[in-house]
């Protein structure tokens, strides 16, 4: 089973330096998460990062978002949160 | 129930929030059930502050006496400590340092993770 490292931000340039070691990871962006600084995941690229499609648009964030970074609604979320081990730093 | 293993991981300054000592309560609390849950407390990013050895603990000595009785020691992330100029001999006699690759690997190996 994958690993869905849950993000928010004030975790997430500690959390995105471990998930970029893990090579069986998944990232979610939740809440103020979807401002992070991803340059750490940039060793990573196969690696899948979504955001909550909710906090992206809340703060503005749809046309600057970094394309590697999907959004989802929170159906996939919870999809996601069933589907896999969770890693908590939100 | 079952026993878990149970990873905190502290990314706070020390001082100025609650973070650092709220955790540390945390997770003697996890430690104290019936189901005797084990843990790991990783300190990572300027959350290895904390592991400094003239650091004023009055706020958290309780909970990190009773991980020395139980010979826990505060996991301290290498290249965290590296980036903040912060060497060995300025740390805590009850911290252990590991690298990157280990925190990476109690992460991943935990039934769960706790931020604080």
């Amino acid at each position: 089973m994958s690993n869905l490292y849950l993000i928010d931000q004030p975790f997430a340039s500690n959390a995105l330096a471990i998930a970029a070691d893990d090579s069986d990871a998944l990232v979610v962006l939740i809440q103020d998460g979807v401002y992070a600084d991803l340059t750490p995941l940039a060793k990573q690229n196969r690696l899948p990062v979504y955001g909550v499609a909710k906090d992206i648009e809340r703060r503005g964030l749809g046309k600057r978002l970094e394309k590697t970074v999907q959004p989802i609604g929170f159906d996939k979320l919870v999809d996601l949160i069933i589907d896999h081990k969770v890693i908590n730093f939100a | 129930m079952a026993t878990k293993h149970v990873v905190f991981t502290f990314n706070h300054l020390p001082y100025g929030t609650v973070y650092y000592a709220e955790g540390l309560r945390a997770a003697v609390g996890v430690t104290s059930g019936i189901d005797e849950h084990t843990v790991d407390l990783v300190y990572l990013g300027d959350g290895v502050h904390f592991a400094v050895k003239d650091l004023d603990r009055t706020d958290s000595a309780r909970y990190l006496a009773t991980f020395a009785k139980q010979g826990v020691k505060l996991k301290v992330e290498k290249e965290s400590l590296a980036a903040r100029n912060i060497s060995a001999a300025d740390l805590a006699d009850d911290t252990e340092i590991i690298s990157h690759a280990d925190a990476v690997d109690l992460i991943k190996r935990a039934d769960l993770t706790i931020a604080f």
